[in-house]
């Protein structure tokens, strides 16, 4: 089920910088400020909460299959006892949580975080990859980040007969219909390298789903022909 | 008429520019540590001594062709001679001093006096002439007058030699010069101990028939040998009262030893991070090419350790000791220098235009990295420059530094979060291309003129053999990107393929391009 609510514990800059960018995916964008912090002459208006509380009064307005929540606390100690605290009220609930760094990125994972976003060792890529591989960065750069002709997609196989009874290994997915393919994601969201070992004898059915690369028109060329609805 | 002659040829040489950089290029072959084929003359130089050296001992007990000897004797000398008289020219400059006087004189509204010219040069000359250096030179030269048999002893002087062409010594001679008044006050204690202690041992032995010690020479060399703790036995007290002066000058010769050697510790101790520091700046002078990160926080020590990685040689500065010290640690050159400070680049030999491949201002304080871009764009106005942005507000001040590429966390988690929720897929994959920590990856292949003659064209490629996915070209003439190229598009010298594979496929497919041109 698509996500219609997206609630941000943690009242500082990157819980802003998260609530600019997602505010157009989401029906509703909440703030969720600790208690005791100061909030007054603030644009966004953030409700309150508080890490040694029940969560009684968030649990009646979180409807957990709805939701993702953002656990964005600077302090370590605390991003981690907030995402632990949810997940023990919310088994269903996408939880994504920022850590300064990988040894706290490890202990988010363990409190039940769905994904966890290392600051540091996320920039120090970054920085790597405009020094050591400054076009292959402009590249993903402008197909993530920016309004690119160019896109990477994920697309669902419904009509595999339109393959008739291939393996993946058997076609040349770099000349295919313009797109090139990437990889085969599984049901948990993993990926497998087209070009994988695992993948030589796998017979294209429907419910695959790939991972192209292409023009936006393309990619809907493809999606036409392989029946992804 | 003599005086107008001297004094056009000394205006002439001092502007002379030929004359000034060839003198210049002497000074720097000769004394300068830096200039690279300095060590080549030094290496010649040293084998001349161990040559000289080698054919002296030989001479003792075996017979020598005299052609060895006489290039021993005479060439070597010569070289010698000639090396002693470009170092006495490069020393100083006389038409400078001839010119200043003049200048000086001339402003006085006088005749130009060169006598006090010719004085002052005499004076600077002589100055050279007698320093220790210049006068282990010149006695290295006199076995050239070989016929005098002792002046051939003088061959070990040569060795001496060997001392200004060996930096470890220039760099324990000024170790210890750092404690003169104390080595003086060591050296005036023991000399007053040898001296008191020769006279007392003398008075009490030289009378008595059976005692060894009958001269003040023999007095005195037992009381060196005695005080140096050495104690050969040869000579020895048999008198109480020589005995008791001898129990005195032991006592006093263990004082002087432990002094010795801990003003020798001591001197080292103190001297300890400057000669670290010197060899740090010695390294950083022999890189070629070298990422310089200002500032050692966070990011910093991450990168470092991804840039280490793939093997790139990295400098860091930093003004807080501490996170040197932490970046030392971590098997970094790191220099406790601000990176905001021009006098730091120009100590530290930081040719940036030659050496620098990229500076990285990752203080996490926007302020701090202004300050050093600037500095940096004081010096270079093309280097690369990479800063950490901590407040968005601060982004145009940024700019306005000259910066080239802003990195802003912050921004980074916003749209990160974005990518993560709108197109997960997208993301996981393009995060496993860009993480080291996977085995896909993308790579970029560049062109070079030999391989596009081998593979003109995108469909020459066999990069489906080694399982690589050929993401698209950047063209580098007109800096464009193009997607999935057709199989006829013609690559180009400068040209990059964007390789998507397996990291070993990736440098087979790599390898596998040289290797037909090497086949060919």
């Amino acid at each position: 089920m698509s996500k219609t609510s997206a609630l941000i514990f943690g009242f500082n800059k990157y819980a802003l910088e998260i609530q600019s960018n997602v505010k157009t995916k989401y029906d509703s964008v909440k703030i969720y400020a600790l208690a005791g912090q100061e909030v007054v002459g603030s644009e966004v208006e953030p409700e309150l909460f508080d890490l040694g509380d029940e969560w009684s009064s968030i649990e009646k307005c979180i409807q957990e299959e709805e939701s993702i929540a953002f656990c964005v606390l600077e302090d370590n100690a605390e991003n981690i006892f907030l995402t632990i605290s949810l997940r023990a009220h919310f088994k269903d609930l996408i939880i994504i949580a920022i850590a300064s760094n990988n040894e706290s990125a490890n202990k988010l994972k363990m409190a039940g975080a769905n994904k966890v976003i290392p600051l540091v060792e996320t920039t120090a890529d970054i920085i790597s990859n405009v020094l050591e591989r400054p076009i292959s960065n402009r590249v993903l750069q402008s197909i993530i980040y920016e309004e690119s002709l160019l896109k990477i997609e994920q697309v669902k196989i419904d009509n595999a007969a339109f393959f008739e009874d291939k393996h993946i290994s058997d076609i040349d997915w770099s000349r295919y219909q313009g797109i090139i393919i990437l990889s085969l994601m599984h049901q948990d969201m993993s990926h497998e390298f087209i070009y994988a070992a695992k993948l030589k004898k796998k017979p294209i059915s429907n419910g695959d789903i790939l991972v192209v690369a292409g023009f936006e028109t393309d990619i809907q060329e493809f999606k036409k022909l392989i029946g992804s609805k | 008429m003599l005086k107008r002659v001297i004094l056009d040829v000394a205006y002439f040489l001092n502007s002379s520019t030929r004359y000034q950089s060839f003198k210049l290029s002497v000074y720097n072959i000769l004394e300068n540590d830096k200039n690279r084929f300095k060590k080549y003359v030094d290496i010649v130089m040293i084998t001349l001594i161990f040559i000289s050296v080698t054919v002296l001992i030989r001479e003792v007990k075996h017979p020598v062709s005299d052609s060895l000897v006489f290039f021993s004797n005479y060439v070597i000398s010569v070289i010698f001679f000639i090396e002693y008289l470009l170092r006495l020219w490069v020393n100083s400059s006389m038409s400078k001093i001839i010119v200043t006087r003049s200048e000086h004189d001339s402003f006085l509204s006088r005749e130009p006096n060169l006598t006090k010219a010719f004085q002052e040069i005499f004076k600077t000359k002589m100055r050279y002439i007698l320093s220790v250096r210049a006068m282990i030179d010149l006695l290295a030269i006199l076995p050239f007058f070989h016929e005098l048999r002792l002046l051939r002893i003088f061959i070990l002087f040569r060795v001496f030699k060997l001392f200004r062409y060996a930096r470890s010594f220039h760099t324990f001679s000024g170790v210890l010069a750092t404690k003169k008044f104390e080595f003086i006050t060591l050296a005036m204690f023991a000399s007053i101990v040898i001296f008191v202690s020769s006279v007392l041992i003398y008075v009490m032995e030289a009378n008595n028939p059976s005692s060894p010690i009958n001269t003040l020479f023999e007095a005195v060399y037992w009381s060196i040998v005695t005080i140096a703790t050495v104690g050969y036995g040869d000579v020895t007290p048999i008198t109480t009262e020589g005995r008791f002066v001898a129990m005195l000058v032991i006592i006093s010769g263990i004082a002087v030893l432990a002094f010795t050697t801990s003003l020798v510790v001591s001197a080292f101790t103190e001297k300890l991070d400057e000669i670290k520091e010197v060899k740090n700046i010695e390294d950083i002078t022999k890189l070629e090419s070298y990422y310089l990160i200002c500032g050692y926080e966070s990011i910093a020590i991450e990168l470092s350790k991804k840039l280490q990685k793939s093997q790139h040689s990295i400098i860091v500065l930093d003004s807080d000791a501490s996170r040197i010290d932490k970046a030392r640690k971590d098997g970094l050159i790191a220099m406790n220098y601000s990176p905001g400070s021009v006098d730091s680049y120009s100590k530290l030999n930081i040719d940036i235009k030659k050496q620098v491949k990229a500076i990285l201002c990752l203080h996490q304080n926007d302020i701090e990295n202004v300050y050093t871009a600037l500095t940096i764009r004081s010096m270079n106005k093309d280097v690369f420059i990479l800063s950490l942005l901590m407040k968005d507000a601060n982004r145009k001040k940024l700019e306005f530094a000259g910066i080239n590429h802003i990195v802003y966390p912050q921004e980074l988690v916003g749209m990160i979060t974005k990518e993560l929720v709108g197109k997960p897929a997208a993301f996981e994959v393009i995060h496993q291309l860009r993480s080291e920590y996977t085995n896909v990856d993308i790579d970029e292949v560049a062109l070079t003129t030999r391989i596009v003659e081998n593979f003109p064209t995108i469909g020459s490629l066999e990069n489906k053999k080694y399982k690589v996915i050929v993401l698209g070209l950047f063209k580098g003439s007109s800096d464009k990107f193009y997607f999935n190229p057709l199989d006829s598009t013609i690559l180009e010298n400068g040209d990059y393929l964007l390789a998507i594979g397996y990291s070993v496929f990736i440098s087979e497919f790599e390898k596998s391009l040289h290797m037909k041109v090497e086949n060919v």
